[in-house]
């Protein structure tokens, strides 16, 4: 079968169809407003991606920025320059708490008792205050059954329900027990 | 993109003497400035390559030293000097763009060669992907498991575990039986030699891909140098697609293919290269109804139907059904979420923490009307190569893992296509999501 013989009965296949949904080869002349339309929306979508993107670069320099100034504060108060320090922000209720987690002294991240510092309010002079605290037995993740120790704003709150296991580091950090 | 680019040929000027139709001036000036972006566009490419090749950082996966002979001149590559590199490689590819009318093409083709080879000769860039592909490989080859049915975490004695992306290490492969069965060499060699043939793979797929763009453009009677230029020089495809020897730049080219062969008036073999590149990653597979609808061809039907036999008959006693599941493989990729992705971006605008299940349904409700809407326009005569850019684009910009490299399907599209807009969208996804990158730009220093 010849190619304009088969592409002659194809045309006929499709001919049969109503005008409006028949194929074509080529789009009709004066679809602009189609067009249009499209590209409106093209640029209302990338508005709003742009809007979007520049909140979550501001947002996330915010963060970073408050996250540097915890840790200043951790070393500041707890007096140990240590890099491994875990930080745990409040993802559920959308405010500027953060806790910060450290070992008590040198050692693997996590394998000695923790004392965690919860930072809140504004940074002044880079740091931020902190009002209170606990500690953590090594290798125990925070939650309230593991907390011990409690001291400034955390004795109020409820946040320890742990006993303070004998010979651990317990004393509150001087400056942020409330 | 100048007025006089891409579109039309015809009105092109450049620097050379054989077109002189610029003013002695304004050629100087031109010269001058393409002079400058391409120094831009090489010094930033070599900053990056050299910092990269001293080995792990935040932005360089853990990899078998492959380029120790380039160290020695770079620093560590920290975020910093990788965003201003990012930012000054699209700040010049901006100003190549504009003046790619003018350009000679030898000039453009020298560029993109040099820019390719820089990122080949140096290590693996901002992804693991490419140990995964390896991994994939030697648990098939060398430890007989099925990559279908288990992860990388089943081979933790084998040497490439340890550079498997953590988030994959228990993750079946997502990708086609095809690409599988063709990465399976590599799992003989060791892993040098390994991530040196998946380099030379994508460079190789990338020099494919450019050559057809440059012959579907010129059969479309479109400038091939700038379209050449938009693809090859773009910050996304060097940086991310190849410096990360993605497997997206096979896919990108089986889909040139297809476009190339269509454009030749080959309608299966067209069909053939589409399902190919479905088989190597499922994605491909959205060019396949614009195909079948603008050219509504038996040929195109029975091209796609061969490839898929042929691929199920080589692929069944390897993979059984496993290999041909893609519709698993979707469903698991679609409920991944990337801090990059817009809909996480649009979450957070408006207060959410992140995306949640019932996003994802409006995404893909989105995604649905939008691609009935390209296949209703194709019928009626829409360019069949933009509707399948805009639905690569659409996938790209509705999913909620959004990756560097999802940005460049719909660009080879783009540069070849007669819907300009398409382009221009393109790029600007693309200019958003190296936006969002730079946040460590504008964060305190340290951040320990």
């Amino acid at each position: 079968m010849s190619g304009a013989s088969a592409a002659a009965r194809r045309g006929d296949f499709w001919e049969r169809l109503p005008e409006p949904l028949r194929p074509r080869e080529q789009e009709r002349r004066g679809r602009g407003d189609l067009r249009r339309v499209e590209s409106t929306l093209l640029v209302l979508a990338f508005l709003l991606f742009a809007v979007a993107i520049v909140n979550d670069v501001v947002l996330s320099t915010h963060v970073a920025t408050r996250i540097t100034a915890d840790l200043r504060a951790w070393r500041t108060l707890t007096g140990h320059d240590y890099h491994n320090i875990s930080v745990e922000q409040d993802l559920k209720g959308h405010t500027t708490r953060d806790v910060l987690c450290g070992n008590t002294s040198p050692g693997p991240p996590g394998a000695l008792p923790q004392v965690c510092l919860i930072m809140t309010g504004p940074i002044v002079h880079g740091t931020r205050a902190s009002h209170g605290g606990f500690y953590l037995a090594p290798f125990t993740p925070d939650k309230r059954i593991n907390r011990y120790a409690c001291f400034g704003s955390a004795v109020a709150a409820g946040l320890c329900a742990a006993p303070t296991p004998t010979g651990a580091p317990h004393a509150p950090v001087s400056g942020a027990d409330g | 993109m100048s007025p006089e680019g891409i579109a039309a040929p015809a009105s092109r000027g450049g620097l050379g003497p054989a077109r002189a139709a610029d003013g002695s001036g304004t050629q100087r000036w031109v010269g001058a400035l393409a002079g400058v972006c391409t120094l831009v566009l090489l010094a930033a490419t070599l900053e990056i390559v050299l910092d990269a090749a001293l080995g792990h950082a935040p932005l360089i996966p853990r990899s078998p030293e492959i380029s120790a002979w380039l160290q020695g001149v770079g620093e560590r590559l920290g975020y910093r000097v990788f965003l201003i590199a990012l930012l000054a490689f699209s700040a010049a590819y901006a100003g190549m763009l504009a003046l790619a009318g003018r350009l000679p093409a030898r000039w453009v083709i020298a560029l993109v060669a040099a820019l390719n080879l820089i990122v080949f000769a140096g290590p693996i860039l901002l992804s693991t992907d490419v140990f995964s592909y390896i991994a994939y490989a030697r648990m098939g080859v060398v430890h007989g498991i099925n990559p279908y049915l288990h992860g990388p975490h089943t081979i933790k004695g084998d040497e490439i575990y340890t550079y498997v992306g953590t988030d994959w290490l228990r993750t079946a492969t997502a990708y086609g039986p095809l690409y599988t069965l063709f990465s399976y060499p590599v799992a003989l060699l060791g892993l040098k030699a390994a991530l040196w043939v998946m380099k030379f793979e994508a460079l190789l797929a990338s020099a494919g891909t450019l050559v057809l763009t440059w012959r579907c453009a010129r059969a479309r009677g479109i400038d091939p140098v700038p379209a050449l230029l938009a693809v090859g020089a773009n910050p996304l495809y060097v940086i991310y697609g190849l410096g990360g020897a993605h497997n997206d730049l096979i896919m990108t080219f089986l889909m040139m293919a297809a476009v190339a062969f269509t454009l030749a008036g080959r309608d299966a073999p067209a069909a053939a290269s589409v399902v190919a590149g479905a088989l190597v990653k499922v994605t491909a597979a959205a060019l396949l109804p614009f195909m079948l609808l603008s050219r509504r061809s038996g040929a195109t039907i029975i091209g796609a139907l061969a490839m898929v036999l042929l691929a199920a008959l080589v692929s069944f006693p390897v993979f059984g059904l496993h290999g041909l599941d893609v519709v698993a493989a979707l469903n698991r990729d679609a409920a991944l979420v990337s801090t990059d992705s817009f809909a996480t971006e649009i979450a957070h605008l408006f207060g959410k923490p992140g995306v949640f299940p019932i996003d994802h349904d409006l995404l893909k409700l989105a995604l649905l009307v939008i691609v009935v809407h390209l296949l209703w326009r194709t019928w009626r005569g829409y360019d069949w190569v933009a509707a399948s850019g805009w639905t690569l684009l659409a996938i790209a910009v509705t999913s909620t893992w959004l990756l560097a490299w999802y940005t460049l399907w719909s660009l080879p599209l783009a540069v070849v296509s007669r819907d300009r807009r398409l382009l221009f969208a393109t790029l600007a996804v693309q200019g958003l999501f190296i936006a969002h990158q730079t946040g460590p730009l504008f964060s305190p220093v340290s951040v320990s």
